[in-house]
This record gives structure tokens, C-alpha cells and sequence, in this order.
């Protein structure tokens, strides 16, 4: 409608990653480094999403099933990448470890590597950190540090979908006027996928954190627990396609968020009561 | 609570160098994108008759011919900037020093003031500001002025200088996004390519340049744009400069200088070593070398400061007392080993200085991604970062001078049609159904 109400509709889909990331986030270099880097990785994944489903493009409106498997796809594909995400950061990746010593090997003055070879021989990356806190005599990762990268590792993927999916639509309504859909016809088009977005971003960023906790200890519950909340919130769009499905489809998905928020909350509490009782050194 | 006494962790400082290069890149995308989208540029200025002389791009030409003329147009561009470089190298080699410092001051001039005057002129119009053309020019000239003198005067605060060179990137930027759109892309990629050959062949002039320009100990020069090196002592940001005479100098006094144990963050002492920055744009990455000399630097600085270390008043001493802890394991490493942190690239000590031609060239690409969609733009913004990061990584690893511009252009290419075509769609159609995930 105006640039004020586009400016509006962008910060209501990203102010609270704004605050996050300016609070938390930007203090600290390496999350900023984080947060682009998963922006860029679930970008990549929305890039070979679409390419798969190009020839299908556009969908026939009526029928709910194309966008059912849709949406399973693509949720599957990028809960794959979360967890390939997870074992970058923890375990190994062989394919890079093979390049980067075949590089090692050319290079004589790859040598001063001997002392971090075995971090970087299986380029894990939590590792390599620790290694280069043992250097620079400073305590190895905290928990809460590996917490907050795992929030910056959820904030880009967050950040990336409410760009991908709102901002970059949000163009036509820095102009005189604003666009209804026909499915939700009571507030624009922006509003609601604002609205949507916002929802989006709370469930991708909080997610990662249980993810990542969840792979550190090993509990199943957790790691199951995410990929559900993220293909429930998928079919709950679904909803939307009916008409006047939104006004059932965006609070059953703004309760997945709470969920998801609740459910991180209380992980998290809980695991840094029992850190603290634990003698120092995590 | 607990985390105020805590040490602070490893994570407070790491991958601060890659930052304070993302940052101005940034910014200079961000601003262009601005300019490109408020300011309809689809009037004709003085770049397209330059464009025009090899090939005017028509829409209504067949997909053929204007891949033809852009190629064309291209192979000029290229073959003229690369007659240009080899007489910047030439004129470097006999050291005709000064010539080039004024052609720098004259090429700022000129772009700050004409460019940007007409920039200016184009704002004032479309938002009807009041201003009359006496107050105008006395505020365009003024700025231009100390434009110039901050690339002449090596005292002039950092953060003058570099703000300048961004306004320089900008507006430059902006005048190459008049280029009609096949020609520019092809533009860009053959940019790239002449990149690679220039930087990493044996014959390649920015090649020539770099070594002529190390195995004297001066500056390159070119408009770089040098990040503020993340000081490690309060004597750190001299180490961290590209001017390996002055660490040799700093050596001799080494007794001297080190026991000003209690020197405080002298940011304006920071510019006196800072290279003064000459004619065109270099398009190269390099980061503070000499190595050997400066661990042995390093060594002494450290050993002395442990003794008194002085009291935390600014965040930028903070992490120098940190990095103490740093230096002093440095230290018996000092003669054999390169350092540590510097493989990953996450915590070297030089200044990382990257050249205005960069900056010009990734703001084209976005300016251009701008011009067709946002979608584009973030695309090609992370894709650009991406290949910055990459290449600074690269950097790391093999500590010489590289394209900057290769692996970042060539993402960023391969984002922007990849999104045109494929990611727009699905997007599009996914979030008209307000179908997300």
C-alpha cells in the first residue's frame, strides 16, 4: 500500500529474528557466519526443490493431493539437510576430508596442519573449535555457546524462509495498493503470509536448537520430535488451500509454534540446571 | 551471574576478519540495490554511448545478435582493462609512483564528483528536493575534496577512508548497471575469467603487479579497500598492514615501543600505516604477508606485554588481553610452525584488503538481480557471500593474492538464473496458495 506498509508487513514476518540477531546474534561473529551460511544451505535446498518439481508447475488448483506430496517432499528433503547439517558440524563429511587432502598433499606448507590433522581429518567442525580453543588457552565450547550456534544454524534457516517466502513477494506492496487472494479474502495477501511467515520462522529457529540437543544426547524423542512439528506445520498450510481455510489453518500452525518454543524452553532449562550441577567441564 | 565471570569463550572473537570484510560488501550491495530500485535508470546517460560504440543492444534483436554484441562488448572491455593494467605495471616498474597517485586522486575526483554529482541530481529530482545549485555545489565539492584527500592524506581516520571507497564502489556500481542486460552479464563472467587469468597465470598483470609490488616492499597501487585488522596489541594494527618495511622498522625499535606497555587503542595512529591507495581498481584479495617477519614481531611484542597489562577501558583492549594468551603459546612456535589459526582463516592477524573492483563488480550483479526481481537479490547476495567466504578461506590456505572475483560472480550468475527460472516459480505458487513450509 505504501512504503510504511510494506515496511511493516517485512518486519512483522522478521522482527523478532531482527532483535534475535541483533541481541544475541550479532555480537558474536562466527553465529553471524552461521546464520548466513544455513540461509544460504536451505536456499540451495528450495533451489533443487524447484527444480524437481519444475515440469509439474504450475499445479491444477482443485485437487489437495499435489500439494500434499509437495509438501511431504519437500519437508523430507530439508529435514534430510538438517541432519546433514548436524553431522558436518559433529562428525564428518568424507567428501571434503578426501579433497582436503589431496590439496594437503600438494602443498609442502600444509604441514603446519600436523598439530590440528586429526580435527581436520574428519573436519569436524565442533573439533576444529575446541582445537582452537586449546591454542588460544580459553575453555573449550560451552554448552551454551554450542546452543547458540545451533539457534544461529536455526535462525538462517527461519530467516530464509520468511525471505524466500514473504519478503521477496512483498515488492508489490510498497506500491498504492495491496492484493487479496480468493482462499482468504478478509486480509491481504501480505498480511497473511507475513502472519504465516512469522510462524515459520519461530518453528525452524527453535527446532534447530532441539535438533541439535537432540542429536548431541542422543534422545530419540527429540530427534523425531522436530521433523513431526515441521510436516505437521507443512500439512497445516494444506488447510489454507480450502477456501476460508485460514482463519482454522493459521492459529493451528501458530500452536505448532508455541509448541515448539515451549518444548525448546524446557529442554533447554532443563539441560542447563544439570550442567550447572555438574562440576565444571561440559 | 554465572557468565560475567566467566572467561569468555572462544567464540566471542572468531571469524572477525571474515566479518569486517562481509560488512562494507554488504553495505555497498545493499546501497546500490537502493539506488537501482528508487532511481529509474532507464533513460540513456554517458555509459551507454561508451556500450554503444561496439554494440547497441535493441530488445527487439533476435536472442542471437544480442548475445553476440554482448560478447563483443565484452572482448573490448576486456582486452581495453587489460592494455590498462600491463601500463599500470609498466609505469609501476619504473616507478613512476607519482603519476599514478595523482591518476588515483584525478579517477576519485571524477567519479565522486561528476558520478555522484549526477546521482545527486537525479535523487533531488525524483524526490523534489529543495536545494539551490550554489548550496549544491559548494556541498559536492567539498565532498569530493575530502574524498581525495582521503586517499592522499594516509592520516585521515579509517573509518573516512573506508566509508569513501565504498561511496566510490557505489557509484561506480550504479553507472555500470546502465549496461543493457545481456551485456552485462556476459560482462561480468568475462570479468571473472580475466580475473582468474590475471591473478593466478605467469604472465597475468595483477600477477606482475604483486610481485613487483612485495619484492619491494610497497604499496600496490590500486583502490583497495583494507578492513581494519583485528588488533591483537595496541601496536597490532601495524603488524597487520601489508608494509613489511615499516615491521622491519618496528623491529629496530622493538625496545622502544614495547615498553609503552600501557599505550592505549590508538585508532588514530592506525592510518599512519596504512597503505596509501593509488590508481585503478584492482580486482585481487591479498592479506598481510611477510610472515616470517611477523612472527618474530609478534614474539617480542608478546613476551613484553605480559608483564603489565593494562586496564580494560574499551572492548578493543579487551580482546588483546584475551589474545594474549594466544601470542604467548605463539611464541614457541614462533620459529617453525605458520600460524595456527591462520589455515582455517578464521583468525589471521593481516589486514585483509580487498580491491574496489570487487565491490564494483559484485554491486552489478545484484544491481542487475535487483532490476529483475528481490527474489533474485537475496539469491544472488548469499551466493556472492558465499564465494567471498570461500575465497577468503582459499586465502588462508594458500596465503598468496587471489581472484576475488571468479568463484563469487560465477555463484552469483548461477543463483541468478537458477532462481529466475526455477525458484520464482515454485515460490510463487507455493505461497499464492499459502502453502509453506
Amino acid at each position: 500500500m505504501t512504503v510504511a506498509a510494506g515496511l511493516g508487513y517485512a518486519l512483522l514476518a522478521l522482527g523478532p529474528s531482527l532483535s534475535l540477531f541483533v541481541s544475541v546474534i550479532s555480537k558474536k561473529p562466527f553465529l553471524i557466519l552461521t546464520v548466513l551460511s544455513s540461509t544460504l544451505l536451505w536456499l540451495m535446498s528450495l533451489i533443487v526443490l524447484s527444480g524437481l518439481w519444475r515440469a509439474f508447475l504450475p499445479l491444477k488448483s482443485t485437487t489437495y493431493w499435489p500439494y500434499g506430496i509437495l509438501i511431504i517432499t519437500s519437508v523430507g528433503f530439508q529435514e534430510g539437510l538438517r541432519i546433514l547439517f548436524w553431522k558436518v558440524y559433529k562428525q564428518g563429511a568424507v567428501v571434503v576430508l578426501m579433497m582436503w587432502k589431496v590439496v594437503m598433499m600438494w602443498k609442502v606448507e600444509m604441514m603446519r596442519w600436523k598439530d590440528d590433522m586429526v580435527a581436520l581429518i574428519t573436519w569436524r567442525l565442533e573439533d576444529i573449535l575446541d582445537a582452537f580453543a586449546d591454542r588460544v588457552s580459553k575453555p573449550r565450547l560451552f554448552l551454551t555457546d554450542k546452543m547458540q550456534i545451533a539457534l544461529a544454524g536455526g535462525l538462517g534457516h527461519g530467516v530464509a524462509h520468511a525471505v524466500f517466502f514473504c519478503l521477496s513477494l512483498l515488492t508489490p506492496a510498497f506500491g498504492p495498493a495491496t492484493f487479496y487472494v480468493d482462499r482468504c479474502s478478509k486480509i491481504p495477501f501480505f498480511l497473511v503470509s507475513a502472519i504465516i511467515a512469522l510462524g515459520f520462522v519461530t518453528i525452524h529457529t527453535f527446532s534447530m536448537v532441539i535438533a541439535f540437543n537432540g542429536y548431541a544426547e542422543g534422545k530419540k524423542i527429540d530427534q523425531i520430535f522436530v521433523p513431526i512439528v515441521h510436516l505437521l506445520a507443512g500439512m497445516m498450510t494444506l488447510i489454507n488451500l480450502a477456501s476460508g481455510g485460514c482463519i482454522v489453518g493459521i492459529p493451528l500452525l501458530y500452536f505448532m509454534a508455541t509448541l515448539t518454543l515451549l518444548y525448546c524452553g524446557r529442554m533447554v532449562l532443563r539441560r542447563i540446571t544439570e550442567n550447572q550441577r555438574r562440576p565444571v567441564g561440559t | 551471574m554465572d557468565e560475567n565471570r566467566k572467561p569468555t569463550s572462544v567464540l566471542e572473537s572468531l571469524g572477525e576478519e571474515i566479518i569486517r570484510i562481509i560488512a562494507p560488501v554488504s553495505t555497498c550491495m545493499f546501497l546500490v540495490v537502493l539506488l537501482v530500485s528508487i532511481l529509474n535508470n532507464s533513460s540513456s546517460s554517458t555509459l551507454t554511448t561508451i556500450a554503444t560504440i561496439v554494440y547497441d543492444e535493441n530488445t527487439s534483436d533476435s536472442i542471437w545478435t544480442k548475445f553476440t554484441g554482448a560478447l563483443l562488448y565484452s572482448l573490448a572491455f576486456v582486452a581495453v582493462v587489460t592494455v590498462v593494467t600491463f601500463i599500470l605495471v609498466f609505469l609501476f616498474y619504473i616507478r613512476c609512483t607519482r603519476f599514478l597517485k595523482i591518476y588515483m586522486g584525478f579517477s576519485a575526483c571524477v567519479v565522486l564528483g561528476f558520478m555522484g554529482g549526477e546521482v545527486a541530481l537525479f535523487l533531488i529530482r525524483d524526490f523534489s528536493f529543495p536545494i539551490d545549485c550554489f548550496t549544491f555545489l559548494v556541498i559536492l565539492f567539498n565532498f569530493t575534496v575530502v574524498g581525495v584527500m582521503s586517499i592522499f592524506i594516509s592520516n585521515m581516520p579509517i573509518l573516512i577512508r573506508q566509508g569513501y571507497m565504498v561511496v566510490i564502489g557505489i557509484l561506480t556500481a550504479y553507472w555500470f548497471t546502465f549496461l543493457p542486460e545481456w551485456t552485462t552479464w556476459v560482462l561480468l563472467v568475462a570479468m571473472a575469467l580475466y580475473d582468474i587469468a590475471a591473478v593466478l597465470l605467469p604472465g597475468g598483470p595483477l600477477r606482475l603487479l604483486v610481485e613487483l609490488a612485495m619484492s619491494r616492499d610497497e604499496d600496490i597501487p590500486a583502490l583497495v579497500y583494507e578492513a581494519r585488522p583485528v588488533t591483537y596489541q595496541d601496536s597490532g594494527p601495524r603488524r597487520g598492514v601489508v608494509e613489511r618495511r615499516l615491521w622491519r622498522e618496528k623491529r629496530a625499535v622493538g625496545g622502544a615501543m614495547s615498553e609503552n606497555s600501557n599505550s592505549e587503542s590508538n585508532s588514530s595512529q592506525n592510518p599512519n600505516f596504512i597503505s596509501d591507495s593509488h590508481s585503478t581498481p584492482g580486482t585481487f584479495l591479498s592479506v598481510g604477508s611477510g610472515q616470517n617477519e611477523t612472527r618474530l614481531v609478534i614474539a617480542e611484542e608478546g613476551r613484553l606485554l605480559e608483564e603489565g597489562v593494562p586496564e580494560l577501558t574499551a572492548p578493543l583492549i579487551e580482546r588483546q588481553v584475551e589474545r594474549d594468551g594466544a601470542w604467548r603459546d605463539g611464541q614457541e612456535e614462533a620459529a617453525s610452525s605458520e600460524s595456527w589459526v591462520e589455515g582455517i582463516g578464521l583468525g589471521s592477524s593481516g589486514a585483509i584488503k580487498l580491491g574496489l573492483g570487487d565491490f564494483i563488480f559484485y554491486s552489478v550483479l545484484v544491481g542487475r538481480a535487483a532490476m529483475y526481481d528481490f527474489m533474485t537479490v537475496y539469491a544472488c547476495y548469499l551466493a556472492i557471500i558465499a564465494g567471498l567466504g570461500i575465497t577468503l578461506m582459499l586465502l588462508a590456505v594458500y596465503q598468496k593474492a587471489l581472484p576475488a572475483l571468479p568463484v563469487s560472480v560465477l555463484l552469483g550468475v548461477l543463483f541468478y538464473f537458477l532462481t529466475r527460472f526455477l525458484l520464482e516459480v515454485f515460490v510463487v505458487q507455493c505461497s499464492v496458495n499459502l502453502l509453506m513450509f
